[in-house]
């Protein structure tokens, strides 16, 4: 997540101020160099030393935390009986397993808007976090015991995608079809889980429900190991196709004519992101609203054109910290799932902005 | 969304007398097939009777075990014919209004309304009773489907994704609270998740009389709304012409599918897609007027719920399967269905 991403693209968004952006050259030893709009850099330093106030913290406070003071030295193996433990059981593993699918939801959510030239296509909108709780219903419900619950959330988001794609006559293209076959798709898949959440005994029920909702609690450096694999896999894979999708943006025939060969892009392009959602779905449970909403604050926190993918996912990775942080710190009866503060918060923004943009009149 | 592939717009009047003729035998068949669900929804069901035993148990000769059984269909019987003509009216209002082929009460934030209220009111008052919980969710229904209305309306004119998108969002931030407060008070939830899934089963006649008085005056309301329907699918400035009032129209028919809607949601649970589908079918069979729309969607909607009950009574015998599940796993390939037949860019 070091690199920051190359942005050369034509300006679309014509105008003194699109024209007037700095530009100048990341360089990496001699054979890498990247351009990067200063503005964009800017904001990616900003982020990043944000998730790491986050971090800190996530770490720190509460009656369990180590102190910001203390928190040096145990990281760097210094630490006592309970700092340990908190370190390598409690908190550390969640919090790294928060960044990594907080950045992978970001990133996935990045990918399908450019995609669908959607800013409201993400695989939450169209099904895949219903699709999920549906398979882990189904896993908790039918093969306990056999088939984990989540890797049932895994083959439930694989199945509901394939059905959304299918269902629409025209793939992931069409972001209004897409939009209206998701809804379907999650109804099925809501009533399925709802189904037998009312089945199953009281406590079993609970806790399904929980899991439904995307919930950070209990991980192991296994999950934070299994995100940042998906990541490690994907991320090169993203900045390989970032170029050809932001001029993918621009239309099919002069994408074509720049041998950005957009239909392929496109496909690619939400290969990824899908597997970066399965990926996030399979540990952390389908958590609302990262996807959806940390592309949309990148894009206008740049206030330029293409995917910011970069930004995306530090956006996703920030906001996910930030969220579990309230999760873990927030005096409620219950500690509550994460997945309940996205959603509560995304659906709140999403409002905003959808109303700020039907005042423009631009949906 | 291009109203091409789904004529909203009254017919020319050259078919008129056909269409009559045709549209007097969907009527006709619609009450047929009304009566044949009553029948079906009285006879079946996990133990099954014939209709030999109901006949017995009307004259007033059964043993009394078959009495009880029978006699135990009479609420979701009702129940169900009546939340089926909420529904499908209320949805073929706000489909014309909007015309928009995708409105559906469940879509529009109904639903989460009618949920967060019954959740609130479950936690912070205790209310337990079936009857304190109908006036909730029929409370919550309003307040929810007003304000989606409201956010839906913020830019002026009206869109499929729009209405849609607000709905999404409405029923998100609920959804929240609704999942907040129960996964931290276990008796609610307990009672959350059993009203959630939508069913017929465990009501009794108190919750029909007490929504009896919103779905007839819903239903009313959009009998009498039906003609100024007709002329506002023509466009604002013919219906002007015509002599109608479209802010009129169109307010009347917005609160009356609201209440409609409500009306349902209170009675029985969230129930996917009765609202949605039921238009879908009367149009293609009696055509887009609304003043044989509404009635004959006021005799396909309980037709199709009180069915769809059934079917989720006898699949998996001896447990049974809630209705808002089956009408979620019948009505949603509709649903896809009619997104193939869009054109264009929605």
């Amino acid at each position: 997540m070091t690199g920051v991403r190359a942005p050369a693209r034509p300006e679309r968004a014509a105008g003194p101020a699109a024209a007037a952006v700095p530009r100048g050259m990341l360089r990496i030893g001699r054979l890498v160099a990247v351009p990067v709009r200063r503005r964009s850099l800017v904001i990616a330093v900003v982020l990043v030393a944000l998730i790491v106030v986050a971090a800190v913290a996530t770490l720190s406070m509460g009656r369990l935390g180590i102190g910001p003071g203390r928190l040096p030295q145990a990281l760097l193996g210094g630490a006592d009986g309970k700092e340990a433990f908190v370190l390598e059981r409690l908190r550390g593993p969640r919090l790294v397993v928060a960044v990594g699918t907080g950045a992978a939801l970001g990133l996935s959510g990045a990918l399908f808007q450019s995609v669908t030239r959607n800013p409201l296509g993400s695989p939450d909108v169209i099904g895949l976090g219903a699709g999920a709780g549906a398979g882990a219903a189904v896993a908790a419900l039918f093969l306990p015991g056999v088939l984990p619950v989540p890797l049932g959330a895994l083959l439930g988001a694989a199945v509901a995608m394939a059905a959304v794609y299918f269902s629409t006559g025209t793939g992931f293209r069409n972001p209004g079809r897409l939009i209206v076959a998701g809804i379907g798709v999650a109804a099925i898949a809501q009533a399925f889980t709802q189904y037998v959440v009312y089945v199953m005994e009281r406590e079993a029920a609970t806790v399904l429900a929980a899991y439904v909702n995307g919930s950070l609690a209990a991980r192991s450096w296994h999950h934070a190991a299994t995100i940042w694999l998906v990541l490690a896999l994907v991320v090169p894979a993203a900045a390989l196709i970032a170029r050809r999708l932001d001029i993918s943006e621009m239309g099919d025939e002069l994408a074509q004519g720049l041998g950005a060969e957009p239909k392929n892009t496109r496909v690619a392009a939400v290969v990824l992101s899908v597997v970066l959602a399965a990926g996030a779905v399979s540990v952390a449970g389908p958590i609302a609203f990262i996807a959806l909403t940390a592309p949309q604050i990148a894009r206008r926190l740049t206030g330029g054109t293409g995917a910011h993918l970069t930004l995306s996912a530090l956006m996703g990775a920030l906001l996910l910290t930030v969220a579990d942080l309230a999760a873990q710190q927030l005096p409620t009866a219950t500690s509550l799932p994460v997945g309940i503060y996205t959603m509560a918060l995304g659906g709140v923004y999403l409002g905003y902005l959808l109303v700020r943009e039907w005042r423009r009149k631009r949906l | 969304m291009t109203s091409t592939e789904i004529r909203t717009r009254p017919g020319g009047a050259g078919t008129e007398r056909a269409g009559t003729a045709r549209r007097v035998s969907v009527v006709v068949a619609a009450v047929a097939v009304l009566a044949l669900a009553v029948v079906a929804s009285v006879t079946l069901g996990s133990r099954p009777t014939s209709l030999g035993d109901v006949l017995d148990v009307l004259s007033g000769d059964a043993d009394p075990f078959v009495t009880t059984v029978v006699e135990s269909r009479y609420p979701r019987t009702v129940l169900g014919v009546l939340a089926g003509l909420c529904l499908a009216v209320g949805g073929t209002l706000m489909q014309g209004l909007t015309r928009n082929p995708l409105a559906d009460p469940g879509l529009l934030g109904i639903n989460a309304g009618a949920a967060a209220a019954l959740v609130a009111a479950t936690a912070l008052l205790g209310a337990q009773s079936g009857m304190g919980v109908v006036w909730w969710a029929l409370a919550g229904a309003l307040l929810a489907g007003v304000l989606v209305q409201g956010i839906g309306a913020a830019g002026g004119g009206s869109g499929v994704v729009r209405l849609v998108l607000a709905g999404a969002v409405v029923s998100a931030v609920l959804f929240a609270f609704i999942q907040a407060v129960t996964l931290s008070m276990p008796e609610v939830f307990d009672s959350y998740r059993y009203w959630v899934v939508g069913s017929l089963g465990g009501r009794d006649f108190a919750v029909f009389r007490a929504v009896l008085p919103f779905a007839v005056a819903g239903l009313v309301a959009a009998l009498l709304l039906s003609g100024g329907l007709n002329s506002l699918a023509l466009g604002d400035e013919a219906a002007i012409s015509l002599g109608a009032h479209p802010l009129l129209i169109r307010t009347g028919a917005l609160i009356a599918a609201t209440v409609l809607s409500a009306s349902a949601t209170a009675a029985v649970g969230p129930v996917a897609f009765v609202g949605l589908a039921v238009p879908h079918i009367v149009r293609a069979l009696v055509g887009v007027d609304f003043r044989w729309q509404i009635p004959v969607a006021a005799l396909a909607g309980p037709s199709l719920l009180l069915l769809a009950d059934v079917v989720g009574r006898v699949v998996m015998r001896p447990q049974e399967l809630m209705v808002g599940v089956v009408t979620a796993f019948v009505g949603a390939p509709v649903l896809l269905y009619a997104v193939r037949r869009m054109k264009g860019n929605a």
